[in-house]
């Protein structure tokens, strides 16, 4: 595989180069916000000082809207999306990036999402190994780490005066040699940049064995701690919506005038909507258990069927309950319960 | 300022009450500058309790939030008392809550504690970062105190209290069955409502501002399901037939829930600001509905949670009300 330096005093260079045949997408501050936007003049973001975007990058495949086709009321046909350009998502944290490939599992698994894959092939994600984890991360207990390269294609590492590329896809080593204009060739770098992700590693202060869990999770249905854990629960969506393996979508028909169109839009299951019955009945009527359906689907369901926890431990979910619901707190507790 | 103690003290009579059920207070989050909701259930549980100026969450709303679900046969309900803890703000939206009938005044013991305004945690952040460590805070005069890993530091309170706070009229509960600690001093007497620089702008650059604010939303309805005044149950946002607005996420469909909210707000919101305090994509929300606030009370002399007898403002005519703004 490919290893390359790319010089900061080159950085305008590397970006021209990507965005020649690509959109390119990088984290930029939106008010208080980061997210990932697509680069542009005004919005040039920068990977300095950006620890992780609030909204995750699941966006690049699974946008929070998309149109799924259009129709006229009383037509007979349907006209589907114009095919997306492909898209560079730059400074990816490891976490994000093996959340899509977790995700991929159930987005690929009975019938093929198109939508879905269809993006995923079309873009490349450029992964930024994290220097200073975030308050609430605890990625290395979930098999991450602040170097992972699971469903990365590129990953870099920043060196200071210089960023150390490393293609970990074929993908990704195709695109280093096709913008191998703009790098220099790697020397001894690479031990620098293990260094740094090790010294990542050691700051990560937030940790959980998470071995046990499913095991316990199948005993635990009708245990108090649920109670416990989702007495304070608001049921709003911020900790689906900004989870990044956090899939599920609903869909709609939004019609306007003539014009419609099919929607699929995230939906989360904190939403008592999210289960409710035509007649009126709702297998999930309480903030309870809708609780507990976040958690045994990650830790439990998704386990048993795609043989992997749906949790990367990115710490979105824990840093923006506006009631500090913690999901470690509720591991722990998972694991006391027995 | 109230003590600790105090506060446990009572709270440990309150919940041996036998027509009490639990009180509802906030104990230490699990990191940072986090508290949490807390469920007094015995009278050992109250040890926990704390009151500081992180103690942000409007409990109130836990009045309304309660789900009732259907019973076992033969088991009835449990009629007993919530306690709660409540600052300024957070007693007003219990009036209001009393003068819409939403809630029964038999239902609720309310300790009130008088406030001097709690944190912007983002304002914080950027005069020392969010740590995993829980800090502890308080209250000293003109400053709020912390305790990082580091050593204590001071903060000037106008540098890191909320928006909401710095325009509070009401820091001393307005309703209160128990009330601990001395009478506080208001901050404002309302002329200045934090909204005066945006009112000055144009039309366009006030349109521009929201449009990128609103923008931003993710449309997770925290802003919504925080509020206490936002208890519907059936909420237009959910229904179908009619479809009031669409799911899909975009500045139209964000700007016409943000709007229909505030509208549904009016005269009604109490400025808490939890709305602002949750919002995950830091969208001012305070800002959109401290002008309703300052717009019914100077138009109409009306005022929100502060009197259980009033008749909802909506629900209210006066033939004197002043129509000089209707174009």
């Amino acid at each position: 595989m490919v290893e390359k330096v790319l010089r900061k005093d080159n950085w305008l260079n590397f970006i021209q180069a990507l965005t020649d045949a690509r959109d390119l997408w990088l984290p930029v501050k939106d008010g208080s916000m980061q997210k990932f936007a697509p680069y542009s003049e005004e919005n040039k973001g920068a990977l300095e000082e950006y620890t992780n975007s609030d909204v995750p990058p699941k966006v690049a495949v699974f946008p929070q809207t998309e149109t799924m086709f259009r129709f006229q009321l009383g037509g007979q046909q349907v006209e589907l999306p114009e095919g997306e350009k492909g898209k560079v998502f730059l400074g990816v944290r490891p976490c994000d990036a093996r959340a899509m490939s977790i995700v991929d599992s159930v987005f690929q698994w009975d019938e093929d999402d198109t939508y879905y894959s269809d993006r995923r092939e079309k873009t490349i994600l450029i992964g930024l190994a994290c220097h200073e984890p975030f308050l609430n991360c605890f990625c290395t207990s979930l098999e991450g780490s602040p170097g992972s390269t699971q469903g990365l294609d590129v990953l870099m590492v920043d060196l200071g005066e210089s960023y150390y590329l490393k293609a970990v896809s074929d993908r990704g080593n195709s695109l280093l040699q096709e913008i191998g204009n703009v790098l220099d060739d790697a020397s001894d770098e690479g031990k620098q940049a293990d260094e740094i992700i090790k010294n990542a590693e050691e700051k990560i202060v937030r940790k959980i064995e998470t071995g046990d869990i499913t095991e316990k999770l199948k005993q635990l249905w009708e245990d108090p701690l649920w109670k416990q854990v989702s007495q304070s629960c608001l049921g709003c969506g911020a900790c689906t919506y900004l989870c990044p393996t956090c899939h599920c979508f609903d869909i709609q028909d939004e019609v306007e005038g003539y014009e419609g169109r099919r929607c699929r839009m995230w939906d989360t299951c904190m939403n008592s909507e999210y289960t409710l019955h035509a007649s009126g009945h709702n297998p999930r009527p309480s903030r309870r258990d809708r609780t507990r359906n976040r958690i045994n689907h990650k830790y439990y369901y998704y386990v048993e069927k795609f043989d992997k926890i749906a949790c990367v431990g990115c710490g979105r979910c824990i840093t923006s309950c506006p009631v500090n619901i913690d999901i470690i707190d509720i591991l722990s507790r998972v694991k006391e319960a027995l | 300022m109230v003590e600790q103690t105090t506060i446990r003290q009572k709270a440990k009579e309150i919940v041996a009450r036998e027509d009490v059920r639990h009180l509802i207070g906030w104990r230490k989050g699990t990191f940072g500058y986090r508290v949490s909701p807390y469920w007094v259930e015995t009278p050992e549980d109250a040890e926990e309790l704390i009151f500081s100026p992180l103690c942000s969450p409007n409990l109130t709303n836990y009045l309304t939030l309660e789900e009732k679900l259907p019973l076992p046969k033969g088991e009835e309900p449990d009629r007993r008392k919530t306690a709660l803890l409540v600052k300024g703000c957070d007693s007003r939206a219990a009036v209001q809550l009393l003068a819409e009938k939403g809630i029964e005044r038999e239902q609720v013991v309310l300790v009130g504690l008088p406030c001097q305004g709690v944190i912007d945690q983002l304002k914080l952040e950027e005069k020392y970062p969010e740590g995993s460590s829980g800090v502890n805070a308080e209250w000293n005069g003109e400053t709020i105190r912390f305790t990082f890993p580091d050593g204590e530091k001071e903060f000037a309170r106008e540098e890191i209290l909320a928006d909401d706070c710095l325009s509070c009229r009401y820091p001393n509960p307005v309703l209160a069955d128990e009330m601990l600690g001395e009478e506080v001093e208001a901050w404002s007497d309302g002329k200045n409502a934090g909204v005066e620089e945006l009112e000055k702008a144009s039309v366009a650059d006030r349109w521009a501002f929201w449009e990128k604010e609103f923008s931003r939303c993710l449309r997770c309805y925290a802003c919504r399901n925080v509020c206490t005044m936002c208890y519907c149950e059936d909420c237009i946002l959910e229904r179908l037939n009619p479809n009031w607005m669409f799911r899909s996420v975009n500045h139209s469909e964000n700007t016409a829930f943000h709007i229909a909210r505030a509208f549904h707000l009016v005269g009604r919101c109490v400025s808490c600001g939890e709305c602002e305090r949750v919002c995950p994509a830091g969208i001012p929300l305070g800002k959109l509905n401290q002008k309703l606030v300052k717009e019914v009370r100077e138009q109409y002399g009306f005022e929100a949670g502060v009197d259980p007898e009033s008749i909802p403002f909506q629900a209210s005519y006066n033939p004197q009300d002043q129509e000089d703004f209707i174009l």
